[in-house]
């Protein structure tokens, strides 16, 4: 058990997608080793995704939330939590939700704390107007890791051997509908009962963005990267979260795929039964999550796309969108 | 052999946000109105009931009780009903001024919905469903072993229980339905979303209210640390909604009224979000437990001055003031709160968040919250 202190930064910022069009977003950005007076530097610096929340089962997890307020709109002095979604038995104090305890103005900081005892993949969002806000980019992942990890030196999902793997990649699905965007930057409201998604993203790029790396220059605030590689024989670990406002169907031609753990839960029955199942088609509701293995078949490319076909597009025209791929190797 | 009356009738429900929307609904009597959902109907594993349908509509008017079997209309199995060769209804159906009776005999307990069989792309969306509770043979409130949606020996007791519904509102077609104009299915585009037939904020105030008289239902899960809230959902309406409650877990017992058990095999799961799918239903059990933080053993945090915080920013607020159960704070001067006793609450809504909106304003749609009290009275969670 390790004590974790991390603190997020609340502001805006700007996404691009590959059509070259760009869009106004809100969202985290990690400030846990900025000293004090160097965060505002920080503003206008949001990431979708949010910074991932990677910790262990029984870490002491201290969360502080700066609202570094929003430097393209600074007459919106909205306020802003975090609630990690699917935490089990949560107090109010710690669950984000603004109608039922705490919300953090402009300039104030509120520390978050959890202890997660259940391994899996979880979410975090703002839960302040969610439907603005999560839109508009306040969204990112968490993992809690098993103990077994520790005690075997292994990697696993869950507190089973069953559920070792050798690598990972996180599969983060929403989706986005320009117009709020460019209403909200611009001052003006949007019915929300009109939302029609343009650009579908995972890990909040759009294909063929999510091959490229990690922390590409080309696109300093969507650093995270879709591509999953692997060697032959390896087994592959994929975290499927979905905080768009959309159920989402993926598939992998060639690659079978076990499910091992939904909504953080290893799928165990009630008395340990194995109840985990194949899948060749990943059917996700908003808001769920699911834990996914699969073996790394012959070497070669494996495109992973959505089979609602209509979501592999640019803006409903080009090809792109909720596609990436597995880059397969041979055996080293 | 208990008899229902339900009466087909129209009303208009209310929303929040002051719109008045012309429905179709059920009534329990000829001079009651018509409800939203219809009456909640509690039936027992083998007992034959009989429900008599009244229909006072201008168009005929079936009855589709789903997960039952050997259904008699009026004497005979059901059966398809057609003018000149045309479907008009899946069932017999009431004439308008007419009746028809069914009867029937529930073989297993769980959770269904009933709903129209006539017209039903128009007459579900228009508002007629309801919700139905059956009760396994062995059933008996005042014994715990014997309180459990799938009787004993399934571990499915509980301590209270709730039915939530859901559905969606396009009031371009209630509007077009009053004013008898052609409306177009495959327009459907809902604007508001409920749960048992109200929109939040309405869906956490309390049931049988005098000025939402067709709509008798709240949705407050109320219930105490530890305890097992069972917790029953029905998807009313024609699209699919995502239900996540906050707390915790649930753990889904069964679906479609039909225990997830094969054999000595417990298929039960926990969910944080389950996919209410359109004429689905799930029975699920929810059980907070309490994280330990009293007083005497504080959180590890420190409480910031909460006039530095962002407390009911709408005004009003859900939130004692305290970190604790059961401990009221000082919530700033200006916020409403409606926290009683330091109680704690979670919210429970879709997931597809434009949904917990009225017509685009949060807060709103399907929408409610789950009250955790210090202690609560053995009569609140019961339905009947
Ligand atoms: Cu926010
Ligand atoms: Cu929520």
């Amino acid at each position: 058990m390790a004590t974790v202190i991390k603190r997020f930064g609340a502001t805006d910022g700007w996404v691009s997608m590959p059509d070259g069009t760009d869009h106004y977003i809100f969202g985290f950005v990690d400030i846990s080793v900025v000293p004090e007076n160097q965060i505002f530097q920080y503003r206008g610096k949001a990431t979708l995704l949010a910074p991932l929340l990677d910790v262990y089962e029984g870490d002491e997890v201290y969360l502080t939330l700066t609202n570094l307020g929003f430097p393209n709109r600074p007459d919106l002095d909205d306020t802003h939590t975090i609630h990690w979604h699917g935490f089990p038995n949560q107090i109010p104090l710690w669950d984000g939700v603004p109608e039922a305890s705490i919300s953090v103005p402009v300039g104030r900081d509120f520390t978050y704390y959890y202890q997660p005892l259940d391994p899996g993949t979880y979410i975090h969002h703002c839960h302040f107007e969610p439907v603005e806000h999560i839109q508009m980019g306040m969204v990112g992942p968490v993992t809690v890791r098993p103990k077994l990890e520790k005690e075997l030196g292994l990697k696993f999902a869950y507190n089973d051997e069953n559920t070792a793997y050798d690598r990972e990649g996180l599969i983060f699905l929403t989706e986005l509908d320009p117009r709020p965007h460019h209403l909200v930057a611009n001052v003006q409201e949007f019915d929300w009962t009109e939302y029609s998604p343009e650009y579908w993203l995972i890990n909040g790029r759009s294909y063929p963005d999510t091959v490229k790396p990690a922390n590409d220059q080309s696109m300093p605030q969507q650093p995270f990267s879709a591509l999953v590689e692997a060697y032959q024989g390896e087994k592959v670990l994929l975290r499927f979260v979905n905080i768009g406002f959309q159920q989402h169907c993926l598939q992998i031609p060639g690659v079978p795929l076990k499910v091992v753990g939904l909504d953080a839960q290893q799928l165990r029955g009630y008395n340990g039964e194995d109840i985990s199942y194949w899948r060749d088609v990943i059917y996700i509701a908003a808001g769920q999550t699911m834990d996914v293995i699969f073996t790394a078949p012959r070497a070669g490319i494996y495109p992973l796309y959505n089979r609602n076909l209509n979501k592999n597009t640019i803006a409903g025209t080009e090809f792109g969108g909720m596609v990436t791929e597995i880059r397969v190797s041979p055996k080293p | 052999m208990p008899v229902i009356d339900l009466w087909a009738k129209d009303g208009y429900l209310s929303t929040p946000d002051g719109n008045s929307i012309y429905f179709w609904g059920f009534s329990k009597s000829e001079t009651g109105p018509a409800q939203l959902p219809g009456p909640h109907i509690v039936a027992r594993q083998g007992e034959t009931i009989n429900i008599n349908l009244y229909n006072t509509l201008t168009e005929p008017v079936s009855i589709s009780f789903s997960g039952q079997s050997g259904i008699m209309a009026d004497g005979q199995p059901v059966q398809p009903q057609y003018t000149d060769g045309k479907l008009l209804s899946f069932f017999n159906h009431a004439e308008p001024g007419g009746m028809v009776s069914y009867t029937f005999t529930p073989s297993f307990p769980g959770t269904f919905i009933y709903e129209s069989g006539t017209n039903p792309h128009k007459q579900v969306p228009m508002g007629l469903y309801g919700g139905m509770v059956v009760r396994p043979a062995d059933y008996n409130p005042d014994a715990r072993e014997f309180k459990t949606a799938y009787g004993a020996g399934t571990d499915t007791e509980y301590d209270r229980e709730y039915l939530l519904i859901t559905w969606e509102i396009d009031p371009d077609m209630h509007q077009a339905v009053e004013e008898g104009k052609p409306y177009q299915v495959s327009k459907f585009l809902p604007r508001y979303w409920t749960l048992n037939g109200r929109c939040a904020p309405d869906t956490m105030l309390m049931d049988g209210l005098d000025y939402l008289p067709h709509q008798p239902y709240g949705s407050m899960i109320m219930g105490q640390p530890g305890e097992k809230i069972l917790m029953r959902y029905i998807g009313a309406g024609i699209e699919n909604h995502p239900l996540h409650p906050h707390g915790t877990h649930t753990r889904v017992v069964a679906v479609d009224g039909r225990l997830l058990r094969n054999e000595n095999v417990d298929l039960s799961f926990k969910r944080f979000t389950v996919l209410v799918g359109a004429g689905q239903t799930y029975d699920q059990i929810y059980q907070w437990d309490d994280l330990g933080y009293t007083t005497q053993n504080p959180i590890p945090t420190i409480l910031p001055n909460l006039r530095n915080m962002g407390v009911g920013d709408a005004g009003w607020t859900m939130w004692s003031g305290s970190p604790y159960l059961g401990v009221k704070g000082d919530i700033p001067v200006g916020v409403v709160s409606y926290n009683e006793f330091g109680e704690y609450y979670f919210m429970l809504h879709s997931h597809e968040e434009l949904q917990i909106t009225n017509w685009g304003e949060f807060p709103g749609g399907m929408m409610t919250m789950v009250a955790i009290y210090p202690s609560l009275s053995p009569a609140v969670g019961i339905l009947e």
